[in-house]
């Protein structure tokens, strides 16, 4: 079992260097020696286990984080949990527990948990990008955020971790890159065996140059497939309705920061006006509660807001741009093709040319050889580099064929998730308004009672209950009013 | 001590009364025992219209109020149908209550809406003549005309009646009554507040009360000015949601009408800001009303300091003229009085003089002594029915302020509601999605 091989690893690891700091990514979780392991608790998803409930917990946890509700051939899941910081003398960081657990015949075992931090995620995902040029690779989240300036603030490491989970759980449904064996060490390796691989493979230098390659290359193509025309156009478009939901939300949160403000000065002058009143002291702290009550639901919903429904936005605005980048790539593959092709007819009508031409006036006339022989000696260089050219074509065909596969592939894949995702997100925003208003009316309703003291008059109460149906009514008529203009 | 008719008020009969008492509507309802006037007549203050007066070729436009009364008591007789309806302007509204503030000084009277429009979101400049700030005028003019009704002693005064009823020369009526000249002078109050040896503690209390009552209400009214404000702007900003989801349904398939669905009720959550602003300004009324009322209680101060005021002077010049006579009978003048120069330089008065002022100051004694007696008990009279009133004007307010707040609580309510609804029907678009 992977469990026992960890606890192995840990013991004959804890002399691994010689100074008093341990990372933990090198030495394993040392609980009694490094005394400045601080354990984040979130909330239930997010708790550590004690190591023997382990697996069954773990395997309750797996089965919710399935995103293919519909797929039965899933062989390979993924999750991300337990945030821990790390505090050395020279930086401070955080770590997830990523667990797996798989019945692919490429894994030695059938389950694996290891630790990871932020920079090891980019370090996958630069290697996904460089492997497989042609296929989406899904977004990480930013490095840093502009909102949440700490770091290590509970919030902060749950937004980072739902990212995080989403990100691996994108790439271990996906046909092509789960089977990554960059995907696999990252899964699998312990700490020191995991630094050793990366330390292997090509720098940022030539990630650097593709990128530019490829910008031009879109900006010359001439006859690119309409398909990717009108796929490369809806990116665009929908990159920037997205764009626009971010800004939207984020000027909603600022005014309903600076009416939280106003309106946690209200509630105390209620109060201090109960202060010089006597029977209507009861009444008016009972307002004042209420306006605190209200004033605390806003908060919920806006910090909530900035969690779970911008912060996912705007990953979806990453994944655009990861869209873009590959549609560039295709579009540099195939400007090779066309190239190639482009190069292979003029050297086919060079070849006519010369064959009807008359090398009387040649250089190698003039340096003596026989017109004849150039004019053969040019026929059989021009046959060669025809040769290969077209086995360049051909090559640069099936690149091609593949890249626009890949890619339509994916892109459905990547829609009907975006669907599923986009569904989920905004249904989350729709309840969390509803639950809301629900707080603030139970507040209000309790104000009354508080109000009129322990009896609240039927008129009142029906007055409550009418207002339910004239709500619901009005709803209907201002949306068939908005739905006909 | 029973709800009594001011004796000292003048009646003045409307031109058009009745020939006998029998006949008099308000002579009836007082014999069937009627407290005040809501009990038996309904008051409206019904449509305002806009009327332009030329002068001097000047035009002046205003508004005039449509004042109605109707007898709702069968059993009170009078000629007619029982009803009435005249036209009103808000400067007319001023002069009744500036004739009631000064003609019963004890009473907390009513306060009038503001001249011009203050707390309201928005921040717009008032135009006295924008529909919505008439409208609110003319609810604010009707409660209170039913508040004067409502009071035992208002309710029976023939100027006020006069207001409701008597369409032609009412305002002749009232400056007929002089009333300005027994209005406290400016000069007198402000004295009055500041040297006053005794105060009653009651008073002192009432005042900070009503100071402390107006600065509270006054930042609850800045404050939700403000709160307006912004919940108006993040309704509207929600409009742009609706207009994104709709953009982005046209380069989407399946997602499309669910999408476009969401969009129209993110529209309706936009404007559904509207009709809760419209009702919050009532609750904002209904306080700046109990904010006025603040300067009819600290009105009602300033007369009872007046009036002590007045009886400490009559006391004063009692205990003055008591000393003189003190030391004249004693005969001793003091060296640096008038008397005293006097026998310095002419020689002390002769027992005769000596006798003939005594018996001048001894009048003058008995005349401050009735004063004093006077003074003392009309303060006495109106601190008892001024806290009567008092008293009356605070179980008011709990039963008003009760109801405004459990108004606002319920408005609060149908919001919520209205939200739970829109956001439920969005939420089930997007489930369709």
């Amino acid at each position: 079992m992977a469990e026992t091989d960890g606890q192995n690893a840990l013991e004959s690891n804890t002399t691994s260097n010689g100074s008093d700091f341990k990372d933990p990514l090198i030495s394993g979780l040392d609980h009694t020696e490094d005394g400045e392991l601080e354990s984040l608790s979130l909330d239930a998803s997010g708790h550590s286990y004690t190591t023997v409930s382990r697996s069954s917990s773990l395997i309750a946890n797996l089965s919710r984080y399935d995103d293919l509700g519909d797929d039965d051939t899933k062989d390979l899941f993924v999750l991300v949990d337990d945030p821990e910081k790390h505090t050395s003398t020279m930086e401070s960081y955080v770590t997830f527990r990523i667990s797996t657990k798989t019945t692919r015949s490429e894994f030695d075992d059938s389950e694996y948990h290891v630790r990871r931090r932020y920079n090891d995620f980019l370090w996958l995902r630069q290697r996904l990008e460089e492997g497989y040029p042609t296929h989406l690779v899904p977004p990480l989240p930013e490095k840093h955020s502009l909102r949440r300036l700490d770091r290590f603030s509970p919030e902060f490491l749950r937004v980072r971790q739902t990212a995080l989970q989403k990100f691996l759980t994108r790439l271990a449904d996906h046909p092509v890159l789960s089977f990554d064996k960059n995907f696999q060490v990252f899964l699998t390796a312990k700490a020191w065996e995991f630094n050793a691989h990366k330390k292997q493979g090509s720098g940022i230098i030539s990630r650097m140059t593709d990128s530019i390659h490829n910008m031009s290359a879109s900006y010359m193509m001439k006859n690119r497939s309409p398909e990717f025309t009108i796929l490369y156009e809806y990116v665009q478009s929908f990159a920037e309705k997205l764009g626009v939901l971010d800004r939207i939300a984020q000027r909603v949160s600022k005014e309903q920061s600076d009416y939280l403000l106003e309106m946690c000065e209200w509630g105390p002058i209620y109060t201090l006006w109960s202060n010089s009143e006597d029977q209507l002291s009861n009444p008016l702290l009972a307002m004042s509660h209420a306006v605190d009550l209200s004033c605390q639901a806003l908060q919920e919903l806006v910090e909530a807001t900035e969690d779970n429904f911008i912060q996912p936005i705007r990953e979806y605005i990453l994944y655009t741009d990861a869209i873009k980048a590959v549609l560039r790539k295709r579009d540099a593959i195939q400007m090779e093709y066309d190239t190639t092709i482009a190069e292979l007819n003029k050297q086919k009508d060079n070849k006519e040319k010369v064959k009807i031409s008359d090398q009387t006036y040649s250089i190698g006339a003039f340096l003596g050889k026989d017109p004849e022989d150039v004019k053969q000696h040019k026929q059989e260089k021009l046959e060669e580099q025809i040769e290969n050219l077209t086995k360049q074509m051909e090559q640069l065909n099936d690149r091609t064929v593949i890249a626009d596969t890949d890619l339509r592939v994916d892109m459905e894949r990547w829609h009907k998730n975006m669907r599923k995702d986009m569904k989920e997100l905004l249904m989350d925003t729709a309840d969390r308004q509803v639950q809301y208003y629900e707080k603030c009316l139970k507040a209000w309703e309790n104000a009354i009672r508080n109000i009129q003291g322990k009896e609240v008059s039927p008129e009142i109460q029906g007055q409550v209950d009418m207002d339910t149906k004239d709500s619901q009514e009005s709803i209907q008529e201002s949306s068939d009013k908005s739905s006909s203009s | 001590m029973a709800d009594d008719e001011q004796a000292d008020v003048p009646r003045y009969l409307p031109e058009n009364s009745p020939g006998s008492p029998d006949e008099d509507p308000i002579e009836n309802a007082r014999r069937a025992g009627k407290k005040n006037l809501l009990q038996w007549m309904e008051i409206s203050v019904a449509e305002p219209e806009k009327r332009t007066v030329t002068s001097l070729k000047v035009q002046d436009t205003y508004i005039v109020y449509l004042i109605e009364t109707r007898i709702t008591d069968n059993s009170i007789q009078s000629p007619g149908d029982g009803t009435t309806s005249l036209w009103r302007r808000y400067s007319e509204f001023e002069l009744l209550r500036n004739y009631l503030d000064i003609m019963y000084p004890h009473v907390v009277v009513p306060p009038l809406p503001e001249k011009k429009a203050s707390y309201i979101w928005q921040n717009a400049p008032t135009d006295k003549l924008d529909p919505e700030f008439v409208e609110r005028r003319r609810a604010a003019l009707e409660i209170f005309l039913l508040r004067c009704a409502a009071h035992p002693q208002l309710s029976q005064d023939r100027i006020f009646i006069g207001f409701l009823q008597k369409a032609e020369g009412w305002k002749d009526m009232v400056y007929g009554t002089e009333f300005q000249s027994k209005a406290e002078s400016k000069l007198k109050a402000l004295s009055a507040s500041f040297r006053l040896k005794k105060s009653d503690r009651k008073f002192d209390e009432l005042k900070n009360y009503s100071n402390e009552m107006e600065s509270n209400i006054n930042n609850l009214l800045k404050i939700r000015a403000r709160m307006a404000d912004k919940l108006y702007g993040i309704h509207k900003i929600h409009a742009n949601y609706g207009r994104v989801y709709c953009e982005w349904a046209g380069i989407e398939k399946e997602m499309a009408s669910p999408l476009q669905s969401a969009g129209h009720y993110m529209n309706v959550y936009s404007q559904s800001v509207d009709s809760q602003l419209e009702e919050e300004e009532q609750y904002a009324d209904q306080l700046k009303e109990y904010m006025a009322f603040a300067e009819s209680l600290r009105s009602v101060c300033k007369k009872f300091e007046c009036l002590q005021y007045d009886l400490e002077r009559a006391e004063e010049n009692l205990s003055t003229k008591s000393s003189q006579k003190e030391m004249l009978a004693q005969g001793k003048t003091g060296t640096f009085s008038l008397s005293g120069m006097k026998s310095k330089l002419f020689g002390s008065d002769t027992p005769e003089q000596r006798a003939e002022k005594i018996k001048q100051l001894d009048e003058q004694i008995k005349q401050a002594e009735i004063e004093v007696e006077r003074a003392s008990q009309e303060t006495q009279d109106y601190v008892d029915s001024a806290l009567r009133d008092i008293d009356r004007f605070k179980r008011q307010k709990v039963k008003d302020l009760k109801e405004i707040f459990t108004n606002y609580a319920v408005m609060q309510i149908k919001q919520c509601k209205k939200g739970i609804a829109i956001w439920t029907s969005a939420k089930d678009c997007f489930q369709k999605m």
